[in-house]
């Protein structure tokens, strides 16, 4: 019984923790102008959609998810393309030196971003890449790499070494190996990477920072983050931007929320 | 695998090396080179603003300067405090998510999915509404402590030490539920049998975690700490956003007041000693903490 | 998304025959040299084979036709800007104006475009500058000098004393947009139901607000006696430079050679901000805001005593977004005792970037965003006030904005932030200092301003060898 109330408990607590400071905020965007600048606040909204409008049309929102999706998109392609092929050889090829190459891997994905941010800038400034989505997506590529290819690793890991052999007596390279035969087994492990890339891709910060100066060009997290308007901040706009910038990952939470968990647990701990 | 795949796959290596080359080249073009590139730029004085200085070798001047500067004592201070606090806080938190999201109950996909959302919100989303939640007069905290009183309504960020702490409380509702997935991934592994045996002893709830669960939890507790620990000592959005490191330097964190050095100042050689300082702060904790649990895992991995 | 995934795939295959191609050499892994170059091949034509389809290259263009790209902020009013805009069509149809609308924070505006001109992007033709920057600017080539376009006739056309925030070094870099400096807004009606003229100085401001927040309290308990920006930014240093300046202190010597916080002049005016405003008469809520924090408080009749720029004017008097529209005051900011008071220096100036390629039109363009007419309508439109002199004085622009001859005799006293090269540095200095002065109570102001001085002495060091 104690179990059972300990468990309700620590259910109601997840659930409203995670989920009510987010709500509170949805719920300002909902607000009239006149409810958001009430002292004290008001609990409920009554204005409807009026904040959204202006989020995504005198804020032109939508050129921010645009940006956001080609680069969160063209990050998680490259890096799935660069990934699988590099995953796989570590997963299934002896090679010398390899544990040192992941370990490697592993400690970049941790370096900090100002350790890197100044020759990275004068890198994208030599080939004219600052204020471009490539620009920004090189970096990006880089940092995913390394969850991208321990997730992957360790799905190649478990799967049959007999189909490999099978594949071999039938005279296929390595490459062929990967693209005809272990490629679609790891379909699982390459989604949840692909997701959790995407995720890391469409919140990054500090590199977008650096990189795109030209309002038409920033991602979601810049417009988040520099949100203004004419005089005062104007929190119902910037709650209902934030919505929108939020709903495209909640819903790939919701949806695939099984991949997410398995991968991560997969690439963490499993090994 | 077996041998004879292993025989005719080294027979392969230069194929995988070209396989492992793309990704090699982009880890040693924009992570491993702007290291060494940012340690060799720290040597000089290079101040962006004043191009008739020149730009001349100073050798460790600017890690003397850094060592003698207040605010990054300051701003190291800071983030020590912050990387200590928030891991220990996630851990702890994430250890009840995960106890939470592993038992059996109907629904526990939509608690799960309630449980990562604030993971996958962006940060400077999640920084904007905290800045909303503790604003001195629209916020929520106000009205929940206060409701219609509104003269005694505290402006949180004014005072250093709760400013500081929002930031903490920030990053613990985002990433709290990352720490519990990487903790689950380990319950996962614990084989129900064990629990059995326990009960059928008499062991008590409190037992069974403590003799059980908790033990066979370390290494995942262990790597959950690694991830967080080197990911919260990069703490920038959240003090860009809510706070630019005020009041009195109480949220200026190292990685904020690099990028001041480097971006806003243009210095760019005390900017490369900040950031340099950083990475082997980082690379150095990282190192101490593979030591204790990452030889293993590397070696599972090899 | 079937397009990117292509081209992503093109890139690996690209990015693999090219390290085929240099297999001899290739077995030594450190030789990164060549990997950085192949690399940076394969970006570019990852890049122009477009991943993101960048539409804004130069070619597409008609011939003859100029697009000029103008860095400025979200305009304070739009319309009035739009109209600006629409006129310059007019005139000259062959030149367009792309805005692009960088932050309001004056430091991100300055880091977003910094990083442009570090990176001599031609992409930017014009911007507004502001004046804090003049130094840093011109010291670094980040802004194309305008004495052969700006004739000495015309210059002598606008204030002297706002001409003189655009000069470095013998050189003119930019044209005053408006005058600009701190200014105190108060509340009229309530100032006149207590019987009270505006203060002339700060002791006289703390009284009047302790009577009116006190006979006010059973009605309005949130009424508080002054709002103002002490967050640690920017703008902090304005405001506490204009308590110093007040008391008759200066943060850095005439000479700039010496940084003097620890003056005991200085620690009495931090000390008094401590004590008397923040910690008396204001909420501590002023510790988090920027401008546009502050404002709300006035504008929702929640302060007496308000310190701003002179757009406020407009802002606290347009019922739309005002409660108290109507009963708005304004006057020069009061003095410490019997001594005149001091402003701190504002303003943002047309400038034109020395990596533009229509540095010609982008003048012409300047040329008609600072006329006379042009001027007149921003003054009429948007109470900009303007920086000719003979606009300043048209019956007409005095009558629709009556403050103008208040703030004109502000912006003549009103005192400059340092003018180094290396301000951004020493601002983020003093915006430590005085930070941690407002908001720990305990903290020894003594100790703190001797140690800002040693550091900002250190600075302005460096910037000496350079000469």
């Amino acid at each position: 019984m104690a179990q059972r109330l300990l468990l309700a408990a620590g259910i109601v607590f997840t659930v409203a923790g995670s989920l009510a400071p987010f709500l509170w905020f949805a719920l300002t965007s909902l607000k009239t102008q006149a409810e958001v600048e009430q002292v004290p606040p008001s609990w409920l909204p009554s204005g409807g959609w009026h904040f959204y409008r202006i989020a995504l049309f005198d804020h032109d929102l939508l050129a921010y998810v645009g940006n956001s999706i080609i680069v969160a998109g063209s990050t998680t392609l490259l890096a799935l393309a660069i990934g699988i092929p590099a995953a796989y050889v570590l997963a299934r090829v002896r090679l010398p030196g390899k544990s040192w190459i992941l370990g490697g891997l592993l400690t970049v994905s941790m370096f900090p971003q100002m350790a890197i941010a100044g020759p990275v800038w004068r890198l994208l400034a030599e080939v004219h890449g600052l204020n471009t989505h490539w620009g920004l997506v090189l970096p990006y590529v880089t940092f995913s790499l390394p969850i991208v290819i321990w997730i992957l690793a360790s799905f190649f890991r478990e799967l049959p070494a007999e189909l490999e052999e099978a594949a071999r007596v039938d005279g296929c390279t390595t490459w062929q190996t990967l693209t005809k035969i272990m490629l679609p087994l790891a379909a699982p492990g390459i989604f949840t990477a692909a997701i959790l890339t995407f995720i890391y891709a469409w919140n990054e910060f500090f590199f977008a920072l650096l990189i795109l100066t030209q309002p038409g060009k920033q991602t979601l997290p810049l417009g988040i983050a520099l949100f203004q308007g004419e005089f005062t901040i104007p929190w119902g706009e910037l709650a209902a931007a934030s919505v929108l910038a939020t709903l495209p990952l909640v819903l790939m939470v919701l949806l695939f929320q099984r991949w997410i968990i398995s991968g991560l647990s997969a690439g963490a701990v499993k090994g | 695998m077996t041998k004879s795949v292993a025989k005719a796959m080294s027979a392969d290596h230069a194929a995988a090396w070209w396989m492992l080359a793309p990704a090699l080249a982009f880890t040693l073009t924009l992570a491993v080179y702007p290291v060494i590139a940012s340690f060799v730029l720290s040597l000089y004085r290079i101040i962006l603003s004043m191009p008739a200085l020149g730009e001349p070798f100073v050798g460790l001047e600017n890690y003397g300067a850094l060592l003698r500067d207040p605010t990054a004592r300051q701003a190291f201070l800071v983030t020590a405090g912050f990387v200590a606090l928030s891991t220990a806080l996630e851990l702890l938190l994430g250890l009840c998510i995960a106890l939470v999201i592993h038992a059996q109950f109907p629904g526990r996909g939509w608690v799960r999915a309630a449980a990562l959302i604030p993971w996958v919100i962006p940060t400077a989303v999640a920084s904007q509404m905290w800045r909303y939640i503790f604003n001195d007069q629209y916020g929520l905290a106000n009205l929940l402590l206060f409701g219609d009183r509104v003269a005694e309504y505290i402006p949180w960020f004014a005072s250093p030490g709760i400013a500081f702490l929002i930031m903490v409380l920030a990053d613990v509702w985002k990433t709290s539920s990352f720490a519990a997935l990487l903790i689950l991934a380990g319950l996962q592994l614990i084989p129900d049998e064990l629990y059995e045996a326990a009960r059928i002893d008499g062991a008590n709830l409190w037992q069974r975690f403590w003799h059980i669960t908790f033990p066979l939890l370390r290494p995942a507790l262990l790597l959950a700490l690694l991830f967080r620990t080197m990911d919260s000592f990069r703490v920038f959005d959240l003090a860009f956003v809510m706070t630019q490191g005020g009041p009195g330097d109480a949220t200026q964190v190292l990685q904020l007041y690099g990028y001041k050095a480097m971006f806003t100042e243009g210095r760019m050689g005390y900017g490369s000693a900040v950031s340099v300082s950083v990475f082997l702060a980082i690379f150095f904790l990282s190192l101490l903490y593979i030591r204790a649990i990452g030889s293993r895992l590397l070696e599972r991995n090899a | 998304m079937a397009r990117h995934y292509q081209h992503s795939f093109d890139s690996v295959h690209c990015v693999l025959s090219l390290l085929q191609g240099i297999r001899g050499t290739f077995c030594d892994w450190t030789e990164c040299a060549r990997l950085k170059t192949a690399l940076l091949i394969c970006v570019l034509l990852l890049g122009s084979s477009a991943i993101a389809g960048d539409p804004d290259g130069q070619s597409g263009e008609p011939v003859r036709t100029v697009t000029l790209r103008f860095v400025s902020w979200k305009a304070d009013h739009p319309r009035a800007w739009d109209e600006a805009f629409a006129r310059f069509a007019e005139t000259r149809p062959h030149i367009s104006i792309v805005r692009e609308l960088a932050p309001h924070s004056s430091t991100a505006y300055h880091d977003l475009l910094t990083q442009k001109l570090k990176n001599r992007d031609a992409t930017v033709d014009l911007f507004f500058m502001d004046i804090i920057w003049v130094p840093e600017f011109a010291s670094a080539g980040w802004v194309r000098p305008l004495d052969d376009l700006f004739s000495p006739e015309e210059q002598a056309n606008f204030l002297p004393a706002a001409m003189e925030t655009g000069r470095y070094g013998g050189h003119v870099y930019g044209v005053p947009s408006r005058i600009d400096s701190g200014m105190l807004f108060y509340r009229a009606d309530l100032l006149a139901k207590y019987g009270f003229t505006p203060p002339r100085t700060w002791p006289e401001l703390i009284d009047q607000a302790e009577v009116i927040v006190g006979g006010e309290r059973a009605s309005q308990p949130a009424l508080r006696g002054y709002s103002g920006q002490f967050k640690q930014y920017e703008g902090l240093v304005c405001s506490m430079m204009e308590f110093i300046g007040s008391a008759g202190g200066r943060l850095i010597t005439a000479d700039l050679q010496t940084s003097q916080l620890a003056d005991p002049v200085n620690l009495a005016a931090v000390d008094f901000v401590r004590e008397q405003i923040v910690g008396r008469i204001a909420s501590r809520a002023v510790l988090t805001y920027q401008e546009p924090e502050s404002v709300v408080p006035f504008i929702q009749g929640n302060a007496v005593f308000h310190r701003n720029w002179p757009y406020t004017w407009e802002v606290a008097n347009d019922p739309k977004r005002s409660r108290i529209a109507g009963h708005v005051g304004v006057v020069p900011l009061p003095g410490m005792a019997d001594r005149p008071p001091a402003t701190a220096l504002g303003g943002w100036l047309y400038a034109i970037s020395p990596f533009s390629r229509h540095q010609r039109e982008a003048w012409e363009f300047i040329e008609f965003l600072s006329s006379a007419p042009l001027q007149r309508h921003f003054a009429l439109a948007a109470g900009i006030a303007p920086s000719r002199a003979a606009i300043l004085q048209d019956e007409r622009v005095l009558e629709a904005n009556p403050h103008f001859r208040a703030q004109l005799a502000m912006f003549h006293g009103a005192t400059a932030r340092p003018r180094t090269p290396l301000y951004p540095a020493i601002s983020n200095i003093l915006q430590r200092y005085f930070s941690r002065a407002l908001a720990y109570r305990d903290v020894n102001l003594v100790a703190e301003a001797t140690q800002a001085d040693i550091q900002i002495n250190r600075l302005l060091d460096v910037g000496r060898s350079a000469r």
